[in-house]
């Protein structure tokens, strides 16, 4: 007999649990009903869709009498597509195209830029007392600007169509126009509530276009460059110059290679993967970083992990007299906010006032050579990452059940003997995952390395590659050292970088047997 | 003080909260938001935004950006959710502008006689006045007057006082000026102009050229020998464990005579009761002026904000305010860019008029042009390695070649 | 005391009990442990006595070579209450942490649960997946947040910038990670032949999962709690993005705000706050600590 879809379906028979699945049930359509009129709203059809999609997926799993496990799993995988896979597919896109400082947005908004920033004052025009109005209804009319030229008081009204002298004005003591015959003078609410219309809005003149700044003042002014369609060029007014588009580098370019500093995005392919596999200062110290990368990542998660699980066993004994506030005090400094700690740390490493040389007698420069440097940093990623060890170490020994070690101990295993053959093996199949994923977050830990030493030492003839820089220390000061930060190329490497993680990660399951396990 | 500044801060956050309360669906009140950074300077735009909304009718949102307020910015005007307003350093303009984030402001000669020539110099890029100058920093020379009764002409003579302190015993460090592991090009730019060097040019129109890289001139091998001569492995004036961080307690605390800091100083030193003074940083004996960096802090009204007229009301017409300008001193202890409220300062706080003479006579404008953002850490480490004992000459024109690349 | 003495504890300590040849001495049975755990927290708490000695410093320096403060005062921790909107930032970060951390546990829970329990399509894949979506680099991510975000709070202002439901969405996005491996190691432990019975005697999956699984595996999941009441607390990046409304605000980015500027003197402030924020997360470890020692050890001892 086949069950059909339905609320107990999937066997669910008591009333209080289906009290629970019709409210979360209802939840769930009440919220897609809340969400969907936006949409609607707007006009997102494709937006629409996918939360019409979603919903139905949501009710039939929890309606259905089969796929159990995916009722267990679609709330966390939902989280994971639209806050974590969505992103990095974003950040995977940009890796094809320039898009970074100066080519961020499009074409056209490039060129509105242009002409914006080059908008100047006509010489020798009049700066105006301004008030804005409206002809008709404050909230639909035509905007007006009402006029005053504050050396002769004379009053103008300026409209789309042009500046005419303005008769009945009436005018306070600064000149400001506070009332004219057929206008509405507007208030500032009503000018705000207009503000998209005003920035449209100017009079034309002969010489340019009067706009208005702020909300009292207004400005004969005429943009010095103009982009053409023609030759698909910015040309500059005074001076004639021009500077043509260049659609493979988003930017405008003049004759001898000088570009505006307003540019766009545009697609390029594989440029930046090139451009990473290619670039000499990327090439000349890959090989060094990538050791110390490694060293770093598999060190941090080493002496963490055995610092962390030796804590808790020894602490791990019942009965064992403030274990709780030892506990608790151990973790502090995980609670503590991580970058100011590390500030803390690089303090106490300084040569000549630290407190780790006063106190030991030493006159080490830490970060000064290399071993030294690696020391400190490893110190503190022990100081700030031990307790995370300690805390999963202590949760992961209360699975191991005690009878495993008893039996041993009948068996006449001695109690190290008996650690090393049962429980550590226990304690991995369930750490293993964590040591991988630990290993991947140092592996790319960039406050780690740019809060603690920077990447010092530098050797003096290579400022970019310091030697405990790590890839993505690296990489940062090579995307983002620039006149402006990089992300298509930083995507690009963290494609590279992200393949370099996941294959040691995805070998290293393999080593420690832990995907086999999971079966 | 304190208390007063205290209650306009929450009477701001409490408008700020009646407005967050009441936002939705009634008729709208118009609405600036403003960004600025955190600190003293942040809290003292929240108290300024809450006098201009009194005044104006209208509901200002200041939001305290902590981290990298200028990406931020780029960001969320990318996006469509730009504030109206932004506070920030002179030197963002270059960025700003290329990524299409701010609009020029067109300022009346008469406003702009108003400000101080350097200020009004510092916001101008490509030709056009891009923010409105409030506040002005340029580092000088502290000395202790309790082991130091007069300021020292050169920097000879400064290093030859401090010496005499340190081996007497009643000092342990001569000069408190932040180098730190990867070094401070902002900090040694006095030493590094006075020994002959510089790092753009400027073409006829005051513009930077970033073709003119004076890294990688002579005049910055040198400057750098001189450096050098300071260093770890020479007098042991300069020393990379001598960081931002050490500098006031340092010199607070009397074991370093001299400091090389700026007046965001002022306010912290005035608690610790040490005797000290001002004066400018010195030059070398023989070589060029020593040059401070000038930075200015600007409003800028944002491209894409939703009420750029109030958001351009608000920066020409009020932030350029004299009482404006005194109030952002106080929270910040900071030169106000506007003469009238240097003039105000000044007869209340000799100190700021110090600060502020030094940097009329011998500062020169920070680069705000994007390349400038190539080169502070190169330089740096750069600075790092020839005080601890590295040669000047390929050390610098290491720099020198990595900079360059990077501009393109 | 006698019982858990003589107990065969799961750990290595025998080894010097039998090392030393005898069963005597306090020393041997406990007191090196009691040397081991002081030395463990010399080594943790040291480097905070550098935040103490800021926070009652009324010179707000970060200096280490000042660990006796020139002056000892409350002032910072006044200024922190009183001239700061910090009570509500931390009332911000408290509700945010705890809902993320119960949030992200259960849907965490969940998962470990179907990873656990069944066989499927896609099994391995989903598990290696989660793991692999997370060694993605992290810092690029934040501006496809962003503009991801910029859409969300268009449509959806409930849910977008400066609301603590869409931190606490965004935050959710991590639930199934390596958390959802702990847990799924930890349930690995639970022989199958418990959850089989039950199913003979007709309960239904839902009643295995919570009726039974639940209860058992407590010391995970108050760890995992733990963890996630930490990081979201902690977290500062996307949150200092997320939250500009200086009321939305947690109180890590509130803090950061208080010393982001170079030039400043507001350290000394920063350093009270860190040590008030850091006081949650020690009372709830402190509470959470009866269900680690609980769960599978309680019922080992009984037995």
């Amino acid at each position: 007999m086949r069950r059909k879809l339905g609320l107990g379906a999937d066997g669910t028979a008591s009333p209080l649990g289906l009290i629970i699945k019709i409210v979360v049930l209802g939840l769930v359509a009440a919220i897609a009903v809340w969400a969907a009129f936006p949409l609607i709203g707007t006009g997102n059809w494709l937006g629409l869709a996918v939360l019409l999609l979603v919903t139905a997926v949501i009710f039939s799993i929890y309606l259905s009498p089969r796929a159990i496990p995916a009722k267990y799993l679609i709330p966390g995988t939902l989280f994971l597509i639209v806050f974590q896979v969505l992103p990095v597919l974003f950040t995977l896109s940009t890796a094809f195209t320039n898009f970074g400082d100066a080519h961020r947005g499009s074409k056209d908004e490039a060129v509105a830029a242009v002409e914006g920033s080059s908008v100047q004052q006509v010489p020798g025009s009049t700066v105006y007392t301004l008030t804005i109005a409206t002809d008709g209804e404050p909230g639909s009319g035509d905007i007006v600007f009402l006029l005053t030229d504050p050396a002769t008081k004379a009053a103008f009204v300026g409209t789309a169509d042009g500046l005419e002298p303005l008769n009945d004005a009436t005018q306070n003591t600064d000149g400001k126009i506070t009332e004219a015959g057929g206008y509405e003078i507007l208030d500032i609410a009503e000018v705000s509530a207009r503000s998209a219309d005003i920035v449209e809005f100017s009079v034309p003149t002969d010489r340019g276009a009067i706009k208005n700044q702020g909300l009292s003042r207004a400005f004969e002014g005429t943009p010095q460059q103009a982009y053409d369609a023609g030759c698909d060029c910015v040309k500059d007014r005074t001076t004639g110059q021009t500077w043509t588009a260049n659609d493979d580098d988003g930017l405008f370019v003049d004759g001898q290679g000088q570009a505006l500093a307003q540019g766009w995005q545009v697609n390029v392919g594989f440029r930046n993967f090139a451009e990473v596999l290619t670039n000499p200062v990327i090439r000349a110290s890959f090989l060094k970083i990538l050791l110390w990368n490694l060293g770093f990542a598999f060190g941090v998660v080493l002496i963490t992990f055995a610092l962390g699980l030796l804590v808790a066993l020894v602490l791990n004994k019942p009965g064992l007299r403030g274990q709780r506030l030892y506990r608790s005090l151990i973790i502090l400094p995980y609670a503590m906010p991580a970058v100011a700690m590390m500030l803390v740390w690089r303090d106490m490493f300084n040569t000549d006032f630290g407190l780790i040389n006063r106190l030991f007698g030493l006159d080490v420069n830490w970060f000064g050579s290399a071993p030294s440097s690696m020391f400190a940093i490893l110190l503190v990623q022990l100081w700030l990452g031990y307790n995370y060890m300690f805390l999963v170490s202590t949760g992961a020994l209360q699975a191991i059940p005690a009878d495993l070690t008893e039996a041993a101990q009948v068996d006449g295993a001695r109690p190290f003997h008996a650690f090393r053959t049962i429980t550590f093996p226990l304690l991995l199949v369930a750490l293993a995952p964590l040591l991988i994923s630990s290993f991947a977050f140092n592996f790319n830990n960039f406050t780690a390395i740019y809060l603690v030493s920077e990447g010092a030492p530098f050797p003096p003839d290579n400022p970019q590659a310091g030697a405990t820089d790590i890839l993505i220390t690296y990489t940062y000061r090579l995307a983002f050292g620039g006149a402006g930060a990089q992300y298509g190329f930083a995507a690009a490497i963290s494609v590279f970088i992200f393949l370099i993680v996941a294959t040691i990660s995805i070998v290293s399951f393999r080593r420690t047997h832990a995907l086999e396990e999971i079966n | 003080m304190h208390r007063a500044r205290a209650l306009v801060a929450i009477t701001a956050l409490l408008l700020a909260g009646c407005q967050a309360g009441a936002g939705a669906g009634a008729t709208e009140k118009p609405s600036l938001l403003i960004w600025t950074g955190g600190g003293p300077g942040g809290e003292a735009t929240q108290a300024l935004g809450a006098i201009f909304a009194r005044e104006n009718g209208v509901d200002v949102n200041v939001q305290i950006i902590p981290e990298d307020l200028q990406t931020q910015f780029v960001t969320a005007s990318q996006a469509g959710r730009a504030p109206d307003v932004v506070m920030g350093a002179h030197d963002w303009i270059g960025n700003l502008v290329q990524n299409a984030t701010i609009d020029p402001l067109q300022m009346t000669d008469d406003t702009k006689a108003g400000y101080q020539d350097l200020a009004i110099k510092a916001v101008t890029f490509n030709g056009q006045v891009y923010g409105m100058p409030y506040t002005m920093n340029n580092i000088v020379l502290f000395r202790n007057t309790a082991l130091v009764p007069d300021a020292p002409r050169s920097m000879e003579e400064l290093v030859q006082k401090g010496t005499q302190l340190k081996s007497s015993g009643k000092a342990q460090e001569i000069l408190a000026l932040p180098v730190g592991p990867t070094g401070d090009p902002y900090h040694i730019n006095p030493l590094f102009t006075s020994g002959g060097g510089y790092i753009f040019g400027t073409r006829d129109t005051g513009d930077f050229d970033p073709a003119d890289l004076g890294v990688a001139k002579p005049g910055a091998t040198a400057a750098y020998a001189k450096i050098r001569a300071l260093g770890e492995g020479g007098a042991g004036v300069l020393k990379r464990s001598i960081t931002t961080d050490n500098i006031l307690s340092l010199f607070s605390g009397g074991k370093a005579p001299f400091m090389i800091s700026g007046p965001w100083q002022l306010p912290q030193l005035q608690q610790t009761g040490v005797k000290y003074d001002i004066s400018p940083v010195p030059p070398f004996e023989g070589g060029q002026p020593a040059r401070p960096f000038i930075t200015v802090d600007a409003a800028y009204v944002a491209s894409r904000g939703d009420n750029k007229a109030l958001a351009q009301e608000f920066v020409t017409n009020f932030w350029s305010r004299p009482d404006t300008g005194t109030a952002l001193y106080t929270a910040t202890s900071s030169v106000p860019a506007l003469k009238e409220a240097l003039a105000t300062v000044r007869a209340g706080d000799p100190l700021v008029g110090k600060v502020s003479d030094a940097g009329v006579e011998f500062g020169q404008i920070m680069p705000s042009i994007p390349a400038m953002a190539v080169v502070w850490d190169p330089l740096g480490k750069a600075e790092a390695a020839v005080v601890g004992g590295a040669d000047p000459a390929s050390t610098i024109s290491a720099a020198a070649s990595a900079i360059q690349a990077q501009i393109k | 005391m006698a019982a858990t003495d003589t107990l065969p504890a799961t750990t290595g300590d025998e080894t010097v009990v039998r090392l030393g040849g005898a069963q005597g001495g306090w020393f041997r049975q406990v007191g090196w442990r009691h040397l081991v755990g002081l030395l463990a927290l010399a080594f943790s708490l040291f480097p905070i006595l550098f935040v103490v000695s800021a926070a009652v410093n009324p010179l707000g320096t970060l200096s280490s070579s000042e660990l006796v403060p020139t002056g000892a005062s409350f002032e910072n921790f006044r200024k922190l209450f009183v001239d700061t909107a910090f009570p509500t930032w931390f009332l911000n970060s408290m509700v945010i942490g705890l809902l993320a951390a119960a949030l992200s546990m259960f849907v965490s829970a969940c998962a470990a649960f179907a990873f656990s329990r069944y066989r499927f399509r896609g099994r391995r894949a989903g598990l290696l997946g989660i793991l692999l979506v997370q060694m993605f680099p992290q810092f690029l991510l934040i501006v496809a947040l962003y503009i991801m975000f910029a859409y969300v709070s268009d449509l959806w202002p409930a849910v977008g910038f400066n609301t603590r439901t869409g931190l606490l969405l965004l935050y959710l996005g991590g639930a199934l990670g390596t958390n959802t491996w702990l847990m799924k190691g930890f349930f690995d432990t639970i022989p199958k032949d418990l959850d089989e019975s039950a199913k003979v005697d007709g309960a239904t999956h839902a009643q295995v999962f919570f009726g039974l699984i639940l209860p058992l595996v407590t010391p995970i999941l108050a760890v995992t709690g733990l963890l996630g009441f930490i990081s979201a607390v902690n977290e500062f990046l996307i949150a200092s993005v997320f939250l500009t409304d200086d009321d939305a605000k947690t109180a890590a980015v509130g803090l950061y705000g208080l010393v982001s500027e170079e030039r400043n003197n507001n350290f000394g402030v920063f350093a009270a706050g860190a040590l008030v924020l850091a006081v949650p997360t020690v009372a709830l470890f402190q509470f959470l600590q009866r269900y680690i020692v609980g769960g599978l050890t309680a019922g080992a001892v009984k037995g």
